[in-house]
């Protein structure tokens, strides 16, 4: 018998409250090594949907704009908003991994000063007051938060309003062959890839799977637009092999 | 405390201003000589740890009444 609810651990069922734990587990195992995995694995992809990202959001370069980029740690994508904006504007990055949130802050605290802010926080608890923030970010990272709806939650209650939502995620492949292809690199290639270079083969599995179990471009648009989002909108990047998810606090 | 304490230790005063507690969403008190983030609300102690805030109740500190 067994009353603690289940939950997925990439394919493996665990309960709940082990998941946060495994989680932060791999991160905190593969955070050095991180950015250099995920050129390797994305076929250095990953910068332009980053870039794609910033894109998207085109915040101003006068007005002072405070972003709120969760599960941020090694600080791609705060480090791009700092460089998109003007100097009143700021970045708080909130991960809930220690490692990671070191990894960034080694390579940028000194270059941005005081306008990048690192808080270890969890992204269904956020420590931050009802509409703080005029954009809100998580790229590849929603994936890995047990309580995706919780997460959305928090992340409407610190927008203010006219605030921006942006997600970035792996998300389901849209084009014929492509998907075929992807299947068999992302099980057999990235796994192997992440024994090599992050000598962990294991963690890189459960980034693969946990891939695989999030929901589809569809499904996750109706999920931000339950939790209050409006003008929710998706592009796909690279056939879908990531998606980013676009909302509005109005 | 030294004003030659290592800046990069130091914590944001103006981070410290946005912050509440995770689990009340009320706001903290600074306790600069433990560098902790107290939630009485919560009855939990929040660590600063070489300046980063650990807004983690599982990290906290637990208050006694």
């Amino acid at each position: 018998m067994n009353d603690t609810p289940q939950t997925s651990f990439g394919f493996r069922k665990i309960d709940q409250n082990e998941r946060q734990s495994l989680v932060n587990d791999v991160f905190s195992r593969v955070a050095n090594r991180y950015d250099v995995m995920n050129d390797l694995m994305s076929g250095g992809l990953h910068r332009l949907w980053k870039r794609d990202m910033i894109n998207w959001l085109a915040p101003s370069k006068v007005a002072p704009l405070a972003l709120l980029d969760v599960a941020g740690g090694t600080g791609d994508i705060a480090r791009r908003f700092l460089d998109a904006t003007g100097p009143q504007s700021t970045a708080t990055i909130c991960d809930i991994s220690a490692e990671m949130l070191e990894a960034g802050r080694g390579k940028l605290a000194s270059r941005y000063g005081q306008r990048l802010r690192f808080v270890q926080g969890n992204a269904e608890i956020l420590p931050f007051p009802d509409r703080s923030f005029d954009a809100y970010t998580i790229a590849f990272g929603i994936r890995n938060v047990t309580h995706i709806e919780a997460a959305l939650a928090e992340a409407f209650r610190v927008l203010k309003r006219g605030g921006r939502f942006l997600c970035l995620e792996f998300s389901e492949v849209q084009t014929p062959m492509l998907d075929r292809v992807y299947d068999s690199y992302s099980f057999h290639v990235i796994p192997r890839l992440g024994e090599l270079v992050a000598k962990d083969g294991e963690a890189y599995r459960y980034l693969v799977e946990s891939i695989r179990r999030f929901p589809d471009q569809e499904r996750f648009a109706g999920m931000i637009r339950a939790a209050g989002f409006e003008r929710v909108q998706y592009r796909n990047l690279t056939g879908g092999i990531a998606a980013l998810h676009s909302g509005w606090r109005i | 405390m030294s004003e030659l304490a290592d800046q990069s230790n130091a914590v944001d005063p103006r981070l410290l201003e946005v912050l509440v507690c995770p689990l009340t969403k009320t706001n903290l008190r600074y306790d600069r000589e433990r560098q902790e983030l107290i939630s009485e609300s919560a009855k939990l102690a929040y660590p600063i740890r070489e300046g980063v805030p650990i807004m983690l109740p599982d990290e906290a500190r637990k208050l006694e009444d």
